[in-house]
C-alpha cells in the first residue's frame, strides 16, 4: 500500500520537475552581522564595548558587557555567539559549547551563520575530547555550507 | 569537724605572727636608713626603668595598631544596578520609587550626585557612579523621559547608556561585629571637620595630645552654659579611647589615655589622626552591629553618602559624639535637635558657619530616615542566599574584615512586587492576629539564572527560617511536566495528542501495599489527550502515563531538569511525593522555561575588593539538557494549564496576549499549595503552607496561583515564543490522537508535533494542509 503511494509521488515529482529543469539563480545572501539583530538597540553599544574590552585583554569586563547586553536583547543569537567566542578564547570549551548551542537555537535562518556556529560547537567539543560530538557538529556545518550536498 | 580543722591553721598563723614580732621591734632601729637618698635614687631608677619599659610598650602598641589600620570592613552586598536605556519598560512611578529608595534628593538643578529634578514629563538625574567589573560608571547628569510605562528618551551622552548605582542591601558580618564605610579625609566635607574641632577640641591643631588649656576652656564654657557643652579630652585622647581602650571610666584608663595620646601625636600628623578619628568613632548600635565612623553614620541616619549631607545633618553626626545613645535622633529627637543646634551655634561662633546659614539650618528638622526604611535590612532572605553562595568560596574572616563589594542579582522592583503579592494574598486569606499560613517566593530570570527576588516570610523584613531555601515540601503536581517531558522525548510513541486513560489505577508495591491514586474531584474522566491530562492535572491519567513511559525515565528526566536529590523510583513520584524547597523547584523549572537550557541559579555576579578592583566573577553558563522539540512541546502543554486548565484564573491579572506557562501543585491533605510558572523573562515559584505542616485547606489554584499572578502582573513580561523549533510542526489532529485532520473538521485540535509523531494516516476530513516542513516529510516519504 505504502509502496504504491511512493511510486505515485515519484511520478508527480517527475512531472513537476520536467517543467523547471533550469534552476533560477539564487539571490546572494547578505552576510550575518550583529546589526541584523541589534540595529538600533542599546545592546549594540554594549556589544561594541565588549569587543573593545576583549581586544584589550579584559575578559571579565567583556563578559559583564555581554551579560548586560543580553538583559536588553535576550533573544539575540549574536550575543550568545559572542559569549561562546569569548569562552573559547579563554579556554572554557564547555561554556563555549553551551553558548554556541544556545546561539544556534536562536539563530535566524541563515546557513553560513548557522554553519559557523556548528563549527564553533565542533571546536569546543574537540577541546573537551568529544570526538564523536565534534564530528557530528562538523558534518552539520558542512551540510549548511554546501546545501546541494544536503540530504533532502 | 570541718570548723576545727579550719581553725587550726589560723591559730598557727597567729602564733607565727607573734613569734615574728620581736624581730620587727629589732628592725625599728635602722629605719632612717630605709629612707636614705641612695634608696630613693635606686627606687626612682627602678620606677624610671619600669616607666620607660611601659612607655616603650605603649609606644609599640600605639604604632602597631595605628600603622596596620586594620579596620573590620564587612562585605557589602548590592542589588543589581538599574540599567537605563531607550525602550526599557519602566513606569514613572517605579522610577521615582527607585530614586526614593536610593535616597536621591530633589534639587531643581540636580547639581550634585544623588539628586534629581522633575522637569515636566522629564527627569533630570545626577547619578552617583560606582565601580563594577566592567569599570562601572562615573557620576553624570542624565535626562530621561518616561511615558506609557517606558523610557521614551534618554540623554546620557556617549553611547546612550546609563546606570544608576546599585542599592546597598546588606552587609555580611559576624555577630557583634563592627561596621563602617571608610571615608578618606579628602572626601570628608570640610564643614564636618570644622564643626568637630569647634565643639570637641578647639586647640586640636596646637596641642600635643593633651590640652590643659582645652580642659580649662571646656570647664569655663560648661559653667557659662550651665551644663556640659564641651568635653575636656582632646580628639587625640578620644581616638585613643576608641581605638585601644574600653569605654569604662576607670582611673587606670585615664592614666593610660594621656601618655598614649602624646605618643600618638609624636608619631603621626594631625591629618592622619583626624582621618582615623572620623572613621573610628563609635556612633551607635544597630542591633548586633556597631556603627563606627562618619561614613556609616551618614548612611545609618540619613541613608546617604557622607559627601551628600547638608550642614544640619553633619551637625547631627557631631552631636552624637557626646553620647550616641543619649542623643540618638530616632529615640530622643528633642535632645538630639537641641544638641545639634548647639553644634551649629558653636560652629557659627568659631567662624565655620555664617549667621544666615546658622539660622537656616538650625530651623531644619532632623531628617533622619526611619529605622525600618533602610534597604540595608529589607531583604534578609535574599542576603541569606548570598551569604550561603559566598561561604562556598570565601572564609568568614575575609567576608567580615576585608570590605569586599558584592554585586548581587537582586532586582529591587521584582523583590518588592513579590513581597507585596504574598503579603496581600495571605492577609486576605488568613487575616487576624493568629497567622497560620506562611509562604515563600522565588523569582528568577531564566535565561541567565539570575535570582531576582527571594521572599521567605509573609512579613518579609523578618529574618529567621528561610522557607524559600529550607522548607522542603512535597511538590505535588509540579512533578507532572516532568512526566509529560519524559513521554514526548519518545516521539515515536507519544505526542501531546496521544490519548491517555483517566480511570482507576492500582499498583502493587514491593512492600505489599497498593498504590491507588485518586483524582482531585474523586472522579475518573476517561480517555483524554496528554495535553489535557496536564492542563486539568489529572492524577490517574498522569500515573498511567508515567508508568507506561517508565519510572526510570521519569526519574531521569527530573534529574536532567536539575533535581539534585536522589529521585526514588516509586510510582508516587509521578504525583510529586518528592519533597523540594521552593528554590529547588525554581532550579527544576528553569530548563523548562528556557526551552531546555540549564543554567545554574546565581545570586552574585561580581566580587570587587574594597577599592572596587574586580576580584572574581560568577559568570553565566548554560548547558543544553533537553532537546529543542520536546522542550517546546512541554512548554506549550504548560501554556494550556494557564490558557484553559487549572491556572486559567491567572489570566485576569495578565496582559491579554501574554503567553505564559506554569503548573499548579497541591500536596496530600491540602498541606502545600504551589504554583511554578514563567514568561520568557521571569520564572516565579510560589509556595504557601503552614510551618507545622498541618493541613492548610489550600490548593495550588487557590493558595499559590493568586500570588504568582499578582506578582507576574506587576513585572514587565515577554511572551513565550510560539515558533516551533526545527523538527516540530503545527498539526491539526483528529480527537483520536492517531490521525491527521484539518482545521474546522469536527473536534480537530491543533498541536505542536514532533515530526516523528505525525501519523501517516489522515481522517480524510477537509484538505489536509501541509506546512513547508510537511512537504519535506512528504518528499522524504518518496525514498522510505
Amino acid at each position: 500500500m505504502q509502496n504504491r503511494q511512493g511510486w505515485i509521488r515519484i511520478l508527480v515529482v517527475a512531472l513537476v520537475m520536467s517543467g523547471c529543469a533550469v534552476r533560477p539563480p539564487e539571490a546572494p545572501v547578505e552576510p550575518m552581522t550583529a546589526s541584523v539583530e541589534l540595529e538600533g538597540s542599546p545592546a549594540m553599544a554594549l556589544l561594541q564595548r565588549a569587543e573593545s574590552a576583549r581586544q584589550q585583554g579584559q575578559g571579565a569586563a567583556a563578559e559583564r558587557y555581554l551579560e548586560r547586553a543580553l538583559n536588553i536583547a535576550p533573544d539575540s543569537s549574536w550575543l550568545y555567539r559572542a559569549l561562546a567566542d569569548l569562552r573559547l578564547s579563554e579556554g572554557d570549551a564547555r561554556g563555549a559549547e553551551g553558548f554556541a548551542l544556545k546561539a544556534l537555537r536562536l539563530a535566524p535562518d541563515h546557513d553560513d551563520y548557522q554553519a559557523s556556529l556548528w563549527e564553533m560547537v565542533a571546536t569546543a567539543r574537540e577541546r573537551q575530547g568529544d570526538r564523536d560530538g565534534a564530528r557530528d557538529a562538523r558534518s552539520r556545518a558542512a551540510a549548511l555550507r554546501n546545501p546541494v550536498a544536503r540530504p533532502v | 569537724m570541718a570548723k576545727k580543722t579550719n581553725k587550726t591553721p589560723a591559730r598557727s598563723r597567729g602564733q607565727a605572727q607573734r613569734k615574728k614580732s620581736p624581730s620587727r621591734k629589732k628592725a625599728a632601729a635602722p629605719r632612717r636608713r630605709w629612707f636614705s637618698w641612695a634608696f630613693v635614687a635606686k627606687f626612682s631608677l627602678v620606677l624610671l626603668v619600669i616607666g620607660a619599659a611601659g612607655l616603650a610598650y605603649l609606644d609599640a602598641m600605639v604604632r602597631e595598631r595605628f600603622d596596620s589600620h586594620v579596620w573590620q570592613l564587612p562585605a557589602r552586598v548590592y542589588a543589581r544596578p538599574v540599567e537605563l536605556y531607550e525602550g526599557r519598560v519602566l513606569s514613572r512611578e517605579d522610577m521615582l520609587k527607585l530614586l526614593d529608595l536610593m535616597r536621591y534628593r530633589r534639587d531643581a538643578a540636580a547639581s550634585t550626585p544623588g539628586s534629581f529634578a522633575v522637569q515636566g514629563s522629564r527627569l533630570l538625574i545626577h547619578t552617583r557612579g560606582f565601580k563594577d567589573s566592567d569599570g562601572g560608571e562615573t557620576p553624570k547628569r542624565i535626562r530621561i523621559s518616561l511615558s506609557g510605562g517606558q523610557i521614551r528618551n534618554l540623554d546620557a551622552g556617549g553611547d546612550g547608556l546609563a546606570r544608576l548605582e546599585p542599592l546597598q542591601i546588606g552587609s555580611i558580618h559576624p555577630q557583634h561585629a563592627e561596621d563602617r564605610v571608610l571615608v578618606p579625609l579628602e572626601q570628608v566635607p570640610p564643614l564636618l571637620v570644622d564643626m568637630l574641632v569647634a565643639t570637641e577640641d578647639q586647640s586640636f591643631y596646637e596641642h600635643h595630645g593633651i590640652s590643659l588649656r582645652g580642659l580649662a576652656r571646656a570647664m569655663v564654657a560648661n559653667v557659662k552654659a550651665g551644663g556640659l557643652v564641651q568635653g575636656g579630652s582632646t580628639l587625640t585622647q578620644q581616638l585613643v579611647k576608641n581605638f585601644w581602650l574600653t569605654s569604662e571610666r576607670t582611673l587606670s584608663r585615664k592614666l593610660l589615655e594621656m601618655p598614649m595620646a602624646i605618643l600618638l601625636e609624636l608619631h603621626y600628623s594631625k591629618q592622619e589622626i583626624l582621618e582615623a578619628y572620623l572613621n573610628e568613632v563609635y556612633l551607635g548600635q544597630d542591633g548586633a552591629r556597631a556603627i563606627h565612623g562618619m561614613g556609616l553614620g551618614a548612611q545609618f541616619l540619613f541613608g546617604r553618602p557622607l559627601e551628600e549631607l547638608e550642614p544640619h545633618q553633619l551637625a547631627t553626626l557631631v552631636a552624637l559624639l557626646k553620647g550616641p545613645s543619649w542623643y540618638d535622633p530616632r529615640r530622643r529627637p528633642e535632645r538630639a535637635m537641641e544638641r545639634r543646634n548647639t553644634v551649629l551655634r558653636v560652629a557659627m561662633e568659631e567662624g565655620a558657619l555664617s549667621k544666615a546659614d546658622f539660622d537656616k539650618y538650625s530651623a531644619r528638622p532632623l531628617e533622619v530616615v526611619p529605622r525600618g526604611a533602610s534597604a540595608l535590612y529589607a531583604f534578609p532572605a535574599f542576603i541569606d542566599l548570598v551569604r550561603r553562595q559566598l561561604a562556598r568560596d570565601y572564609p568568614p574572616e575575609v567576608l567580615s574584615d576585608e570590605g569586599l563589594n558584592i554585586h548581587s542579582t537582586l532586582d529591587v522592583l521584582a523583590q518588592l512586587a513579590s513581597e507585596g503579592a504574598l503579603k496581600e494574598h495571605l492577609n486576605n486569606r488568613d487575616p487576624g492576629e493568629k497567622q497560620k499560613l506562611n509562604g515563600a517566593v522565588v523569582v528568577v530570570a531564566p535565561a541567565q539564572g539570575d535570582v531576582l527576588a527571594l521572599v521567605s516570610n509573609r512579613n518579609s523584613r523578618e529574618a529567621g527560617f528561610n522557607r524559600a531555601l529550607d522548607a522542603q515540601r512535597p511538590m505535588g503536581s509540579l512533578a507532572k511536566p516532568a512526566v509529560v517531558l519524559a513521554a514526548v522525548r519518545e516521539p515515536k510513541q507519544w505526542s501531546l495528542a496521544s490519548l491517555v486513560e483517566d480511570g482507576p489505577i492500582q499498583v502493587k508495591l514491593p512492600n505489599g501495599d497498593v498504590w491507588a491514586p485518586q483524582n482531585f474531584d474523586k472522579q475518573a474522566h476517561g480517555a483524554m489527550p496528554m495535553v489535557d491530562v496536564l492542563a486539568q492535572s489529572r492524577n490517574q491519567a498522569t500515573a498511567r502515563l508515567g508508568l507506561d513511559v517508565g519510572l526510570d525515565k521519569v526519574a531521569k528526566t527530573m534529574e536532567t531538569l536539575g533535581v539534585t536529590r536522589k529521585v526514588p523510583q516509586y510510582p508516587s513520584i509521578l504525583l510529586g511525593s518528592l519533597a523540594l524547597t521552593p528554590f529547588e523547584v525554581a532550579m527544576m523549572y528553569q530548563p523548562l522555561a528556557t526551552g531546555g537550557f540549564s543554567t545554574r541559579l546565581r545570586s552574585i555576579t561580581d566580587v570587587l575588593d574594597k577599592e572596587g578592583k574586580p576580584l572574581a566573577r560568577y559568570p553565566v553558563s548554560t548547558d543544553e539538557v533537553v532537546e529543542a522539540g520536546p522542550a517546546f512541546l512541554t512548554q506549550w502543554a504548560m501554556q494550556q494549564v494557564v490558557e484553559k486548565g487549572t491556572a486559567r484564573s491567572a489570566r485576569a491579572y495578565l496582559p491579554k496576549d501574554l503567553k505564559v506557562a506554569g503548573k499548579t501543585g497541591t500536596s496530600d491533605d491540602f498541606r502545600d499549595a504551589w504554583f511554578a510558572g514563567f514568561s520568557a523573562n521571569h520564572l516565579a515559584v510560589v509556595w504557601v503552607g503552614r510551618d507545622d505542616n498541618a493541613g492548610a485547606g489550600i490548593t495550588g489554584s487557590s493558595g499559590a496561583l493568586p500570588v504568582w499572578a499578582r506578582l507576574m502582573g506587576k513585572l514587565p513580561q515577554r511572551s513565550l515564543s510560539q515558533t516551533p523549533p526545527n523538527g516540530v510542526e503545527w498539526v491539526w489532529m483528529n480527537p483520536d490522537g492517531q490521525r491527521v485532520s484539518a482545521e474546522g473538521c469536527g473536534d480537530a485540535r491543533r498541536f505542536p508535533m514532533m515530526e516523528a509523531s505525525i501519523p501517516e494516516d489522515t481522517d480524510g476530513c477537509g484538505s489536509v494542509k501541509q506546512s513547508g516542513k510537511g512537504i519535506k516529510k512528504w518528499f522524504k516519504g518518496l525514498f522510505d
